[in-house]
């Protein structure tokens, strides 16, 4: 059976497979960062930008060094992979902290403050797990992480505006926070399932 | 809460290394991790995993036990280099700990239940990225020694499971009509027989129509939104 | 075997990969200077690496600003002039510390500047004269249940020149963060330049909040241990003239300015009146009575008045209830030629001083340390 073409895992990881709202992946600064919407797309910007080029990386990473059949070395050293996604994951987030807080100061403080955030995002080390279980090839991969990232962004975005409509409503104390946000998620991810069927994966 | 340093000090637990107030001390982390600092419903901490495998209560009883053997272990260690690690590479040495614990219950569960590994998929990995470690680690086994640490580790890897069981057990119950389905001590909830090839320790003849949002997505959104919505209902009566 | 050698070199490898692309990226992308910081016009002129706090730079140079925190941006302490910053580069976390004036003049936290290009500096005067002293602690004496009393006497520098109501900063080893300093009053008096005293009070775990770093130090430390002291800092400025009334109002932990006070105005000028009005919760909390009273019957213009806010029991026939119900008692009600003094518990600083504005006292002539 042909592997699903690159548009299609792009759609599909970002509506039907979204790896916020089918996965629940991300949640903790999801829960933390949506309050307003600017602040939801700076957040989402830097997510889609970490996760498509982490996504790569990882790949190379797992296919050319740990997995013993199409590796450079003969060992089987898959078990490294969860400590060293991370790792990568890690300095590339601090990397890119640097080089944008050069290049630009605006960018830097609208988008910069969060980047040390997604480190711990599991949304991103999700996807890269996610695309080896599946199997993906190196620009499926892409596609994969791309699509995450814009599903991830999108599901913020959309939580961050409601929540700023919901400042003028009256929900019950006992929910606080978290738990209207988790309704309204769950909303969300119904309607999300109203995708379903349209890409098959 | 606070224990009263014994007469002859002045200054704080810390400095009275003693295995009696070792163990006072960790009684207390042990129940505050339990019930008042509840890690997913007061600290709203890891609740990704907490949605995502707990569609069926085996899986649920799975990540609990892993949360719980790295949070114990993983804490252990941190207490026990708290003074030797160096200040700029500190969370780096925390993300080390954990995932080396994590991988070790990563290979013994492929070892020796494949088939749960696979149905865990991404999130025994996950659990690395998992907040409760890694705020557990900062706020309290840099700060303390081992054997506290070990037990704070345990109140929040118990009050992690606690939650994960009873969403479990709503999702499956109400999504599938089924409790622990996929080992042999699962209870099922079917007016007809259960075919041959599955394992089963009780069928009880109702007839449920089971709602099958609950084992997706939203119903995993829903079930948690509610629970916190009792908790904080509870907690309020209590503060009263 | 190779197995295992495999996967420590590639562990190995890839995070030693990983740590020299960050390293010459850092090269290449954080200009690393290094930079001229200009302080007061070119009084003094630092030069600094790119990358390092503001704050960093100057505590290295010797020139101590007022720090609590370690450079979290907690305390709010570590102002410094940057006429040449615009708003643009305050970042949120300073926000919360510079209300409009500030951000409108270029006042910034030295801890959240990094340095990335030359910098010009404004600091106040007299932070300039500030010292790192080491001292030893020569007494500890436990004057109430959980206060001390501990003096150092300083030996390298061996003297300190500090004025009224200044404080010092003492410098808390910490397991996470190195070193964090905490800010406490000297009590000593100020003809007293080789030996600081300090009343510091405990501060225990309690519930989520964990215990004071600082006063755990102090009070675990022996005679003869070594510490690290900064100072004198201080904003408060007495007015000197003999007729000018001084008010002090303290409470709880806010004995140590008042007693550095009372002691140097008694000293230096004797004729001036001077109020000792101080609030504790029970007899236990109390302490220096019998000093002061003694002080009091030598010295006709230095009254001192004690409240319980607790029940008393029945050997105290002094004032009853919080301390500003004594300071409204006691004093007339025309306040505009005096000054005030206040240091201890916010909520009873806003009580005094709206008890002292109401009695026409002019806002200026109020000084307060929260504690």
């Amino acid at each position: 059976m042909d592997s699903p073409a690159f548009w299609v895992i792009l759609l599909a990881a970002i509506f039907t497979n979204n790896i916020l709202l089918s996965n629940f992946l991300g949640m903790c600064s999801f829960l933390a960062v949506s309050k307003r919407v600017e602040t939801a797309v700076g957040l989402g910007l830097a997510v889609v930008f970490v996760c498509t080029c982490t996504s790569a990386l990882n790949w190379i990473i797992y296919y050319k060094l740990l997995n013993p059949e199409t590796s450079w070395i003969g060992l089987d050293l898959r078990f490294l992979s969860f400590i060293l996604f991370i790792a990568v994951i890690a300095a590339f987030v601090q990397f890119v902290e640097m080089v944008i807080e050069k290049v630009s100061q605006t960018l830097y403080l609208a988008l910069g403050i969060f980047l040390p955030l997604i480190t711990v995002n599991c949304a991103i080390l999700g996807a890269c797990l996610l695309l080896i279980i599946r199997q993906y090839d190196f620009v499926r991969s892409i596609a994969y992480g791309l699509g995450s990232g814009l599903g991830w962004m999108l599901a913020i975005v959309v939580i961050a505006g409601i929540r700023e409509r919901l400042r003028f409503s009256h929900v019950p104390a006992a929910l606080g926070q978290t738990g209207i946000v988790m309704i309204i998620t769950g909303i969300m991810a119904m309607a999300f399932i109203g995708f379903a069927g349209m890409i098959s994966l | 809460m606070s224990i009263e340093p014994p007469k002859t000090c002045t200054g704080s637990c810390a400095s009275c290394p003693s295995l009696q107030d070792d163990l006072k001390k960790g009684r207390l982390a042990l129940r505050a991790g339990i019930f008042q600092e509840n890690p997913v419903f007061c600290q709203i901490l890891g609740v990704c995993s907490a949605l995502a495998v707990t569609s069926k209560v085996a899986n649920a009883v799975v990540m609990g036990a892993a949360v719980t053997f790295t949070a114990i272990l993983g804490n252990a260690m941190i207490a026990a280099m708290r003074n030797i690690i160096p200040r700029r590479i500190r969370l780096m040495v925390e993300v080390i700990v954990i995932a080396f614990f994590v991988i070790v219950f990563d290979q013994l569960l492929k070892a020796y239940w494949f088939d749960m590994s696979r149905e865990l998929g991404p999130y025994v990995g996950l659990i690395i990225t998992n907040c409760i470690l890694m705020g557990r680690a900062e706020a309290y086994a840099l700060q303390n020694r081992v054997l506290p640490s070990m037990m704070d580790g345990l109140g929040n890897g118990l009050g992690y499971s606690a939650v994960l069981l009873i969403v479990a057990v709503i999702r499956e119950l109400s999504g599938s009509g089924t409790l622990l389905a996929g080992t042999p001590l699962a209870i099922i909830l079917s007016a007809q027989p259960v075919s041959s090839g599955t394992p089963h320790l009780l069928r009880i003849p109702i007839d449920i129509a089971p709602a099958q949002l609950m084992i997706m997505a939203p119903g995993a959104f829903f079930t948690i939104g509610v629970l916190i919505y009792i908790f904080g209902a509870f907690r309020k009566q209590e503060a009263k | 075997m190779s197995l295992y050698i495999g996967s420590i070199v590639i562990f190995c490898g890839l995070l030693l990969a990983l740590s020299v692309v960050l390293e010459i990226a850092a090269r290449f992308f954080v200009d690393a200077g290094p930079f001229t910081i200009d302080v007061n016009n070119g009084e003094r002129t630092l030069t600094a690496e790119g990358g390092s706090t503001l704050l960093n730079v100057l505590t290295d140079n010797k020139i101590f600003i007022p720090s609590a925190c370690g450079g979290q941006a907690t305390c709010g302490y570590c102002k410094v002039r940057l006429p040449d910053s615009s708003i643009a580069d305050v970042l949120p976390t300073e926000k919360a510390f510079l209300n409009r004036q500030e951000l409108a003049n270029g006042t910034r936290l030295a801890c959240q500047v990094k340095i990335r290009r030359p910098l010009s500096v404004r600091i106040p005067q007299h932070l300039l004269s500030v010292q790192q002293y080491r001292a030893k602690v020569i007494s500890t004496v436990s004057v109430t249940h959980d206060i001390k009393e501990l003096q150092f006497k300083l030996i390298d520098p061996p003297t300190m020149d500090y004025s009224y109501g200044h404080y010092i900063q003492v410098s808390i080893p910490d397991p996470q963060e190195g070193a964090i300093s905490r800010a406490y009053s000297v009590s000593s008096p100020i003809d007293q330049k080789d030996v600081i005293e300090l009343n510091v009070r405990l501060h225990p775990a309690r519930g989520k909040i964990p215990a004071g770093k600082g006063s755990t130090y102090l009070h675990n430390l022996k005679v003869g241990d070594e510490v690290i002291i900064t100072g004198p800092y201080g904003e408060f400025e007495l007015d000197t003239d003999p007729k000018t009334e001084l008010i002090c109002v303290g409470g709880g932990a806010g004995m140590a300015p008042m007693k550095n006070l009372i002691l140097s105005i008694l000293e230096h000028i004797p004729k001036k009146p001077v109020w000792l009005f101080f609030g504790c919760r029970t007899r236990a909390d109390v302490f220096y009575l019998d000093l002061y009273q003694k002080l009091s019957q030598k010295h006709p213009h230095f009254k001192v008045i004690y409240a319980l806010s607790e029940k008393a029991d029945d050997h105290w026939d002094g004032e009853t209830g919080f301390i500003h119900l004594s300071v409204d008692k006691y004093l007339p009600d025309d306040l505009r030629a005096q000054q005030a003094f206040l240091c201890g518990p916010p909520p009873m600083i806003d009580a005094v001083t709206e008890v002292l504005l109401d009695k026409n006292m002019r806002p200026e002539r109020i000084f307060y340390d929260k504690f």
